[in-house]
């Protein structure tokens, strides 16, 4: 088993899904799945800790949401990223890179 | 957070609640049945990949609370399910409800009319712009007892002339006169002022213009503004009245323009504005004072300079006129007050008291609502201590009160409200002219912004008055022992006891307030006021100068409407007069006694009341003559007499006979010496409350002969003891047969006259009376409240005495003495509180004092007895508890 991230920093998840979709639109469990993935399997999302962070990104307009079929011709709602979305993305990012170099440094410093 | 994306959602949300709603269901089922198809396709069968998608999935209900939370207006959200909880808790315990919101509704109610009436009368500005600078100019002669008196144009004219503090100076008087448009004559209330008297107020005519500095001499053509309401209602509103021609006072008037509408000066319901006609060459008759003025102060000028300035030019008029009758600062001040203040008067007073009154009402009504919420929170104890015990933290049980309670108090609000509205219309209606402003009340935002303030306010008390409750060991005692009705009940039943009491104790303080000013009103409509109202009714003619332009004409129209008038069957007498008591305004004349010498330095003597008379006042009213004789038909042709009342006799004649004394009055040497050949008794003049001025009665048959005027404004007094509706088409015909442009007016019977005097008594009386009685239900509903819950929570206490052999007397007793006890420490209190008020009533009371023990013992022997009866229900069904019932309940 993985280690489970229930505390997940909220900031962290959204970024997290915002780099999910910056590849292109996927529903909820894809969205889970793809972060699993580019993550190789060290965070996976509960959906509990998902859902509601889609809906706060689609509020704050850096996400949107059409519905369209799923791969096995379901209904799903799918999420993409909207401009604004992407440049949060570019912030976030950007942000993330020097605190984790930050931190690195700090732990490479003995 | 971006903005706008977040009002938008919010909007969505709140306003497409359902849509959001399904669009999320469909979202989270689309996800279980991806999860489950994922499942499948590794192996899993459809059912069991469907059972580990769903337990995957955790429940779906909590993932969508869990996705609501995060949706914007969340908070909001919660608070409707708060509120809707709330009304559905009330609509399943209609009766309480019921009791809860009306008890809130009176209390509000009470508030909001009360305010609505402050808001109006004291908070507002008046209606001029930039009223603050608007001064009211008075004279006083503080030796003569007469504050607040008129001004006379000389002194008014030196005055505007000489000030600096002030832009301008404007003057007025008031009176009626009578208006015909058509055939249809009408008595119509006017304002006679200078031309600067709407540039003064700073309010234009709405229409046309106000008459100019020419039309406001002396003989010029005359000239009115109509009030916007009489130009409604004579012009139907149109806009070519101005220049139209109407028949005021029997001369043909032109109409200059109309008043906006509701513009006034000084209650006085001015229905004309004509000219004063004053000429500011003439300085002569000093002593004529009868004007009010009015001044806009300069700009950057203060009251302060303004007085100031006035005291300055006080203390030099003398030398700048060597006059007997100038303003000094001594016998004959000049003074001035801001304008609101003089419209206002001492209603201010009164008006607080009745807010203080309401706020103890409301008071009571929140001890009551929170003792009531009390006993419910007990009886939801166990819904509480389940819903704790399921997690509901304590601020979510804590939103759950405030919210019942704002459910309850918006509901108690609005039928507040609507209470208000309508009771204060009707008050109003039946007590008209009673405070001043009385035509700007209304609910208004200010009114409506008060009455959401205190529902808010009340909401949270009681709101949270059952968390005393909840507060300690809900959890705890209620699972373990099942039930409320353990030992530690005994602090809430403190807090209660103490609402109780407090309530007892408010209801004592209103009662008390309402009784003392119930009998001052009573004291006041059974004061002496010289003769009999019963079987007189009275109504108002005026002879025009135009048409009547000769006092002996006037005499002789009148002798003739007296004989008419005493014609009609069932009449037994007629008679004319002046002016009509019991309230008049003071004419305060300069009168000569002879052989009284005038002493050196003070203002020259002066009678309080001129009077006008036919012969038989006297005896149709009743007054009795108690020395010498009243004047008789002879008198007519005969030399000058005067009859006066006890107060001049005693003041000018002490210890001697006033009889046979020779007086000249309006100080004017031209005019000869009369003769006092009656003294009459004193009547009332200055209203009922008010000490008895003196007074001096000049016989209208001898005026034109003897002061070469006779006055065309009368009152005629009837004495009959038929119904005045069955008289008055016969008074009709009367009038009309003389001269058929007159109008009758204000046709009413003597106690008529009477009960107006002293409307703004009866309405206080009659708010505060309701607001005690109000406190007194209240209070009774409190007691029984609290007493029943006793008996309830004794049950089982009871039970075993009776069990042990208690009769029913320990029982009735244990019981009845509880209450009685609530009620005497209640009331003492009470008394307490009232006694600490008797301060600020003291004002408005009348013959009796503000701490009168009579009002005191009956008001807290009502309450006593009140409380009494409240604890007479809960008592017997203490004695009616069955023993085995009651033990084995538990």
């Amino acid at each position: 088993m993985p280690p489970s991230y229930a505390n997940l920093l909220q900031g962290t998840l959204d970024l997290l899904i915002l780099q999910a979709l910056s590849l292109g639109e996927l529903h909820g469990l894809g969205v889970s799945r793809r972060i699993e993935q580019i993550t190789r399997g060290t965070f996976q999302v509960k959906p509990g800790s998902l859902f509601p962070a889609l809906h706060r990104l689609e509020e704050a307009g850096w996400l949107a949401s059409s519905w369209g079929a799923s791969e096995n011709n379901r209904r799903a709602k799918y999420y993409r990223l909207t401009a604004a979305g992407r440049r949060q993305l570019e912030t976030e990012a950007g942000e993330w890179r020097r605190v984790s170099l930050a931190i690195s440094l700090a732990l490479q410093a003995t | 957070m971006p903005f706008l994306p977040r009002v938008r959602s919010l909007w969505r949300n709140l306003a497409h609640a359902g849509q959001v709603e399904r669009e999320l269901d469909d979202e989270l089922r689309a996800y279980v049945d991806l999860l489950a198809a994922e499942k499948e396709k590794a192996g899993m069968t459809p059912d069991d990949a469907r059972r580990a998608a769903r337990l995957e999935a955790g429940g779906v209900d909590q993932l969508k609370e869990s996705v609501r939370d995060a949706h914007a207006g969340a908070a909001v959200e919660s608070t409707l399910q708060d509120l809707r909880y709330g009304v559905r808790l009330l609509t399943r315990a209609p009766g309480f409800a019921a009791l809860v919101v009306l008890t809130i509704a009176l209390g509000i109610g009470a508030n909001s009319a009360i305010f609505s009436v402050i808001n109006a009368v004291v908070r507002k500005p008046l209606g001029y712009p930039q009223s603050d600078r608007l001064m009211f100019i008075t004279s006083q002669f503080p030796t003569l007892g007469f504050d607040k008196f008129w001004v006379s144009p000389p002194e008014f004219f030196e005055y505007r002339e000489r000030t600096r503090a002030f832009a301008d100076v404007a003057a007025y008087t008031t009176g009626a006169v009578n208006l015909s448009e058509g055939t249809q004559p009408e008595r119509v209330n006017a304002v006679f002022a200078t031309a600067n008297m709407f540039g003064v107020l700073g309010v234009p005519p709405r229409l046309g213009r106000a008459f100019t500095a020419e039309q406001d001499l002396p003989n010029a053509e005359p000239v009115v503004v109509l009030s916007h309401e009489l130009w409604q209602r004579t012009f139907g509103g149109d806009p070519s009245a101005v220049g139209r021609q109407v028949e005021i006072g029997g001369r043909k008037t032109t109409v200059v323009g109309v008043a906006p509408p509701a513009f006034d000066l000084h209650d006085a319901r001015a229905q004309v504005w004509m000219p004063l006609g004053l000429d500011p060459a003439n300085r002569q008759n000093r002593g004529s004072h009868f004007l009010y003025l009015v001044g806009r102060l300069a700009p950057g000028a203060t009251p302060e300079r303004a007085n100031g300035e006035l005291l300055t030019m006080l203390r030099q008029w003398g030398q700048l006129n060597p006059n007997t009758h100038v303003p000094n600062d001594s016998t004959h001040r000049i003074q001035m007050a801001p304008l609101r203040d003089e419209v206002i008067g001492n209603v201010r007073v009164a008006l607080w008291v009745l807010q203080g009154a309401v706020a103890l009402v409301l008071l009571i009504a929140c001890a009551n609502v929170a003792n009531l919420l009390l006993a419910r929170a007990e009886a939801r104890h166990k819904e509480f201590a389940v819903r704790t015990a399921l997690g509901a933290g304590r601020g979510r049980i804590l939103r759950q009160f405030v919210a019942e309670g704002i459910v309850v108090a918006a509901l108690g609000a609005a039928l507040g409200l609507a209470l208000a509205y309508w009771g204060l219309k009707a008050l109003l209606a039946a007590n008209p002219e009673s405070i001043p402003r009385a035509a700007e009340i209304g609910l208004d935002p200010a009114v409506l912004a008060f009455t959401v303030g205190v529902a808010v306010l009340t909401s949270v008390i009681f709101g949270l008055a059952p968390l005393l409750h909840v507060q300690q060991d809900v959890v705890a005692s209620a699972i373990k022992e099942g039930d409320a009705r353990s030992t530690t009940t005994a602090a809430r039943n403190r807090v209660r006891h103490g609402l109780v009491i407090a309530e007892i104790a408010l209801a004592v303080m209103l009662v008390t307030g309402a009784g003392l000013l119930l009998r001052s009103f009573n004291n006041l409509t059974s004061v002496d006021a010289g003769f009999d109202p019963e079987n007189l009714a009275t109504f108002g003619v005026v002879l025009p100068q135009a048409t009547y332009p000769d006092g002996q004409q006037r005499v002789r129209f009148m002798t003739d409407l007296m004989r008419r008038l005493e014609e009609i069957p069932g009449v037994e007498n007629a008679a004319a007069v002046q002016g009509l008591p019991p309230v008049r305004q003071v004419n305060a004349n300069d009168t000569e006694f002879e052989g009284v010498p005038q002493e050196p330095g003070s203002p020259p003597q002066n009678v309080d009341f001129y009077q006008t008379v036919t012969p038989d006042y006297f005896t149709t009213l009743g007054i009795k003559i108690v020395e010498g004789r009243g004047f008789t038909p002879a008198d007519a042709g005969g030399p000058p007499v005067f009859i006066v009342n006890e107060a001049l006799a005693k003041r000018f004649y002490p210890g001697k006979s006033a009889i046979g004394r020779r007086m000249k009055p309006f100080g004017i040497d031209t005019v000869p010496w009369a003769t006092i050949v009656g003294v009459a008794r004193d009547v009332k003049q200055a209203g009922l409350e008010a000490e008895v001025g003196t007074e001096l009665y000049f016989n209208y048959e001898q005026a034109p002969a003897y002061v070469g005027f006779a006055p065309g404004q009368m009152n005629v007094v009837l004495k009959s003891t038929r119904p005045l509706a069955a008289l008055a088409p016969a008074i009709r015909q009367a009038v009309a047969a003389g001269d058929p442009g007159l109008p009758v007016v204000e046709l009413r019977t003597m106690e008529a006259v009477f009960g107006d005097s002293v409307t703004r008594q009866r309405f206080l009386s009659q708010l505060l009376g309701i607001f005690a009685a109000v406190a007194l239900v209240l209070a009774a509903v409190g007691t029984y409240g609290i007493l029943s819950y006793m008996v309830t929570q004794r049950r089982r206490e009871i039970g075993i005495r009776m069990a042990l052999g208690a009769g029913y007397g320990q029982v009735i007793r244990l019981v009845l003495g509880h209450g009685l006890v609530m009620a005497a420490v209640g009331v003492g209190l009470g008394i307490v509180g009232a006694l600490a008020l008797s301060r600020v009533t003291r004002s408005l009371l009348y013959g009796v004092s503000p701490l009168d023990p009579l009002t005191f013992a009956v008001a807290a022997s009502v309450i006593t007895v009140v409380a009494l009866a409240a604890s007479l229900v809960p008592t017997r069904r203490a004695t009616r508890v069955d023993p085995l019932v009651a033990i084995r309940a538990d």
